[in-house]
């Protein structure tokens, strides 16, 4: 009987999105976008080939084998070019979808009163939770799932054939896209469940989501960065101008030149020290920016989306090497919506119901 | 059929339902009056098993709510007092809805949505729920609250947006109810609404239950063993000899009097008037009605 209610409530749910006005809406934007992407990127990877086939065909009549080394060891254009595209629109419609889709999942029951009814159905209250979670994953899932279709099928009317490395990476591609939204769904959802209204519940959604995915990606900005934890430690012997070139709200492009003070030769001991404390500075960097990328999850879709996209090639990593290469990612992918989630079943849990 | 024992719960310190005990028996239309606060609908949600208690236990049909309250729920049928649906869904796919957590087949679930509908008068209406007004939905939480055609069902405010032709219907339904043997539970603040339909009434006050019983017991003990009867008379009357006179006022002429006694004597004073051939032209006992009867515990129950 447990199961059943849950598998009532999450069919209602996954019905109720598939019927919604602005799921349409958003599904229909993102199919666009993925189809004209696909298209673009199919026209572009048409060009790629024929110019790199091009090159190549002058590689082999090259005399100087410098060059002709060089021509030859050009990647490959990959259609996963065109996911990297794609994705990158993506990013920013599949996180309103998310945020469409969950953020009153809870209110709107609260709202229409039906709330209390429901919970006096025979069910038990973390199935009304689950299986909105439920029907909400299973309607974004249908949604990546049509968007990824959409795009083999455009490759396939370009008359290109993913080989299986490919293939698996737009899988990669497509299960990330997934959690994105998926995300930012269990964000909505937790809005939902602490909000009293579903225009709150949308503000709060707006405002996390906006610190996520634009707030805290900031402090990786180098000027940023320099500014809260300092600059790179300065070459000894040479004295460094810094002179501004432009600046935005957030960005300052600023140019270093670095001039020699004097012609004295440079203590090998301070070069040591310099070079130490540059390795220092780069690694804790490099950490901070790491932190920055996993905290934000539209971060992480760039990184696993950057890294899924790469052309194959003799020196691009192998599959196994690039999952393992994205497995913080991956995980803070899966570990972020977890937390929403889990956060918004203790609350509805805790639900105070009058 | 239920049952709450010392049944209490605490908002922010404050008892909303404190120490509430009280016995429904199976069959019986039962009425809970109190005025905004009392801890009617908080009684009721832990009843249904949506809050747990503070203290104490409630049970329905033998089974503890707190404990079990899946297989509370599966007995019961629930009309909270703002009821709500899905309002872009039509009265019968929200019936449907609610019937499949009953676990009732897919043709038992249509027969008895129709059935449903029909009862409540809602059948032939295709518009979504959204477009109803309050008064359509709330017969058709009512048509909700038996769509698992429950042993108990539990009415809060059941008539409140009702118009008469609906509150006709609501009687009607509730009689037939009765009639079944199913136990109801009606809170309510009109007053009229419940002394029409329920055959027992507690009332609620700050959380307690200050009186139970049927109308007359509530009435007796509301004017606390006093009975006043007015009498008129064509002639003047004599003083009446009964050890159950409280006191008695006769006007100048002795043709009009008000007795007050321990108990309801009027057949006695009849009897007097006509042996000694007085023609007897009024004669009123004044019984508090359930407004007097309510207000008299509400103020005893905040004094």
């Amino acid at each position: 009987m447990t199961r059943t209610a849950l598998r009532i409530i999450a069919g209602k749910e996954f019905s109720d999105h598939l019927r919604s006005r602005r799921f349409h809406l958003l599904f229909a934007i993102l199919a666009v976008v993925a189809a004209v992407g696909m298209i673009t990127g199919a026209v572009q990877y048409t060009k790629d080939l024929s110019d790199y086939n091009a090159v190549q065909m002058i590689a082999e009549g090259e005399d100087d084998p410098t060059l002709a080394g060089n021509l030859a060891g050009l990647m490959r254009p990959s259609i996963l070019s065109a996911y990297s595209q794609m994705g990158m629109l993506m990013a920013g419609i599949g996180v309103v979808l998310g945020i469409a889709m969950g953020f009153d999942l809870v209110t709107r029951e609260k709202e229409s009163k039906s709330l209390k009814s429901l919970l006096a159905y025979p069910v038990f209250r973390d199935e009304v939770i689950n299986g909105k979670a439920l029907g909400g994953v299973g309607a974004i899932a249908l949604a990546m799932g049509a968007v990824l279709v959409v795009s083999v099928a455009v490759m396939a009317l370009f008359g290109i054939v993913p080989d299986l490395d490919e293939f698996v990476r737009i899988l990669v591609f497509g299960t990330a896209s997934f959690l994105l939204v998926f995300t930012f769904f269990a964000l909505a959802l937790l809005m939902s469940t602490v909000s009293k209204d579903s225009g709150n519940a949308l503000l709060y959604s707006l405002i996390v989501m906006i610190v996520l995915s634009s707030f805290v990606p900031i402090f990786a900005y180098t000027p940023v960065y320099s500014a809260v934890f300092g600059d790179p430690p300065a070459q000894p012997g040479t004295t460094t101008y810094s002179y501004q070139q432009g600046s935005s709200a957030y960005m300052v492009t600023t140019t270093k030149v670095g001039v020699r003070a004097s012609g004295d030769a440079i203590d090998p001991e301070a070069l040591a020290e310099y070079e130490r404390a540059s390795r220092e500075y780069t690694n804790q960097k490099r950490t901070i920016t790491d932190i920055v990328t996993l905290v934000s999850p539209t971060g992480n879709y760039q990184t696993i989306l950057g890294a899924a996209s790469q052309p194959a090639g003799d020196n691009t990593p192998g599959l196994g090497s690039l999952l393992g290469a994205l497995a913080y990612n991956l995980i803070a992918l899966l570990a972020m919506p977890a937390a929403f989630f889990g956060l918004a079943w203790v609350r509805f849990m805790r639900e105070d119901i009058r | 059929m239920i049952l709450c024992d010392r049944l209490t719960k605490v908002y922010n310190g404050i008892p909303a339902v404190d120490d509430l005990c009280l016995e429904i028996p199976a069959g019986e239309v039962f009425g809970l009056l109190g005025p905004n606060g009392a801890g009617k609908s908080t009684t009721i949600l832990m009843l249904v098993g949506l809050i747990r208690p503070t203290s104490g236990a409630c049970s329905i049909g033998g089974i503890e709510v707190a404990a079990h309250p899946i297989e509370v729920k599966r007995k019961i049928g629930y009309m909270p007092e703002d009821v709500g649906f899905y309002a872009d869904r039509t009265a019968a796919e929200n019936l449907d809805y609610a019937a499949r957590f009953y676990g009732l087949a897919e043709v038992e679930r249509k027969r008895r949505v129709g059935d449903l509908l029909a009862l409540v008068g809602l059948d032939g209406v295709g518009t979504t729920v959204g477009g109803y007004s309050k008064g359509m939905r709330q017969r058709l939480g009512l048509a909700r609250a038996l769509v698992n055609d429950p042993e108990v069902v539990i009415l809060d405010e059941p008539t409140a947006n009702l118009d008469p032709r609906g509150v006709l219907d609501y009687r009607r339904i509730v009689r037939d109810l009765a009639g079944r043997g199913t136990t109801v539970l009606v809170s309510s603040h009109i007053l009229s609404e419940v002394s029409k339909v329920c055959t027992s009434v507690g009332i609620l006050a700050r959380g307690r239950l200050v009186a139970s019983g049927d109308r007359e017991v509530l009435s007796r003990a509301a004017m606390q063993d006093r009975v006043t009867i007015d009498v008129e008379t064509g002639n003047p009357m004599p003083r009446f000899a009964s050890p159950e006179i409280l006191s008695a006022e006769f006007s100048q002429d002795a043709c009009s009097a008000r007795i007050v006694a321990e108990s309801d004597i009027s057949t006695l004073i009849a009897k007097t008037l006509y042996t000694e051939g007085i023609l007897l032209r009024r004669l009123a006992v004044e019984k508090p009605d359930m407004e007097d009867i309510l207000l008299s515990y509400y103020t005893e129950g905040t004094a």
